[in-house]
């Protein structure tokens, strides 16, 4: 059997953008799943009692679908469903932010409800609004809190990504995919793709490490 | 026949009543925690209130400030019934200045962030004039030199005065204690009651929960001894610490081992 790894290096152009492409995915997910996640978070603390089920129930759902599903099911269904055509970009991305929103919506949750009460009633009690003791006492207390359980999510996220190329979003592994098709270098591609991922991956995997480490509560 | 009863001497010598409790009532589940209290606070007054634990003493003060709802009776503050409705209970609460058993600052603050958070957000001071107010609070409390700390860097004694001069900033009417010093050590329950004394004389009310019986005989005004959710006696502290009316009175000092 023999290797042929220039396949490799004659693609790289497209490997580069592809890996762009995979980064800019989880960079967007996030940006939209952190406010969001934290809006849905607040509705099912807060929220007037059918919202707070609406938040509960729209987290409940997309935690405990495969992403993979959720990615087919908007590529599919939201089409015929909504009459909106989205390109294969967006459709990917707004599977995985209502995915990650709903485990960010958790996280921020359980961030919130690990405060001790007394600080919410310190707030209140100083004439702040519940909106004025989120945003000022709380949040700013349950992020420090949850921010290793975010950075997990994020290497969880970095990975997950790669769900979308079934729908053909051109990111690093349906870029390798294609590329591996046309040359038929499977084993070689394969291993530039594993060895893209875990490059990039490692060191936010150290990186999560280190916030556990050094955001650990005590108190 | 119109004998002068402690009563009627804290009637003339008192300023108006500014909060007066009105057979207040309060359950949690089947616990009945406050079965209905009158008393009256007046303006200037230091009011106590004592008795064992669960009776009701902190209940009543967290509903003085709707931390708690009622279930029976009413509350007047400043001559108004307290508001039930959320916007204008926290006008109320921003006249009411609040001190926790536990302190509850905010960690994430330094001590002059925690002081100038209150005029900040709630009252919405400019940031100077917040900063300033702050730092006359820090001061007040003897804290001056702490005003970049966070309240993990402060001893308890530090962080419940910390919490006394955030209350103030509010420039509040009244002062609720809730066991101020109970969560303390021995050593820094001395430093937060000579802040409170000082508060007394300037002449701040306040409605004290508290175990320590001396700062209650010596500073209080007027004392209420609270029993399973009711007052069994009030009176001034010379009334209740040296000839007590009521056998549960006599009793629960007679546990703490007061002997006047």
């Amino acid at each position: 059997m023999s290797f042929d790894w220039s396949v490799v290096w004659q693609h790289r152009e497209a490997l580069l953008a592809a890996t762009g492409m995979t980064i800019a995915l989880t960079v967007a997910t996030m940006a939209i799943a952190l406010p969001c996640g934290l809006i849905v978070a607040a509705l099912r603390l807060y929220g007037w009692a059918p919202v707070r089920a609406a938040a509960t129930a729209y987290v409940e759902l997309f935690r405990n679908l495969p992403l993979i599903l959720v990615v087919y099911w908007a590529f599919y269904v939201l089409p015929i469903s909504t009459g909106l055509g989205l390109s294969p970009l967006a459709t990917g991305l707004a599977a995985l932010a209502l995915n990650v929103t709903a485990y960010n919506a958790e996280t921020f949750r359980a961030g919130i409800n690990s405060l001790r009460r007394g600080q919410t009633e310190a707030a209140m009690a100083l004439g702040m609004s519940r909106t004025q003791a989120l945003r000022r006492v709380l949040v700013p207390q349950a992020l420090r809190r949850v921010l290793p359980v975010l950075a997990s999510t994020w290497v969880s996220l970095f990975k997950d990504t790669s769900l979308v190329s079934v729908i053909a979003v051109s990111e690093l592994a349906y870029v390798s995919m294609q590329i591996r098709s046309q040359s038929y270098r499977v084993l070689e591609m394969l291993t530039a793709m594993a060895a893209i991922y875990w490059l990039l991956g490692y060191p936010q995997a150290k990186l999560v490490d280190w916030i556990q480490r050094r955001f650990a509560v005590t108190e | 026949m119109t004998q002068t009863t402690p009563h009627m001497l804290r009637a003339m010598a008192s300023g108006a009543k500014i909060i007066r409790y009105r057979g207040v009532i309060k359950r949690y589940g089947d616990f009945q925690a406050l079965s209905g209290v009158d008393l009256d606070v007046h303006a200037g007054e230091v009011v106590c209130l004592i008795g064992p634990s669960g009776s009701g003493k902190s209940t009543l003060l967290r509903c003085t400030n709707g931390l708690e709802t009622l279930d029976g009776g009413d509350i007047e503050f400043e001559g108004a019934m307290l508001p039930r409705e959320e916007r204008l209970l926290r006008a109320v609460r921003t006249r009411m200045g609040m001190v926790f058993q536990s302190f509850e600052l905010f960690p994430h603050l330094t001590a002059l962030e925690n002081v100038a958070e209150g005029p900040r957000t709630v009252l919405r001071k400019d940031a100077a004039e917040a900063t300033r107010r702050a730092t006359a609070m820090l001061a007040k409390v003897g804290l001056a030199d702490k005003a970049a700390n966070y309240p993990s860097g402060l001893s308890g004694g530090q962080q419940q005065r910390v919490a006394i001069a955030r209350a103030l900033a509010m420039e509040p009417d009244v002062m609720l204690f809730d066991e101020p010093t109970s969560a303390l050590d021995p050593e820094t329950i001395g430093e937060v009651l000579s802040v409170m004394k000082t508060l007394a004389d300037e002449g701040m009310t306040m409605v004290v929960v508290t175990h320590e019986m001396t700062f209650a005989r010596r500073v209080g005004d007027w004392v209420a001894v609270f029993d399973a959710g009711r007052i069994v006696e009030q009176g001034s502290p010379a009334q209740i610490f040296d000839a007590p009316l009521t056998e549960r009175t006599r009793d629960f000092l007679s546990h703490l081992g007061w002997t006047g």
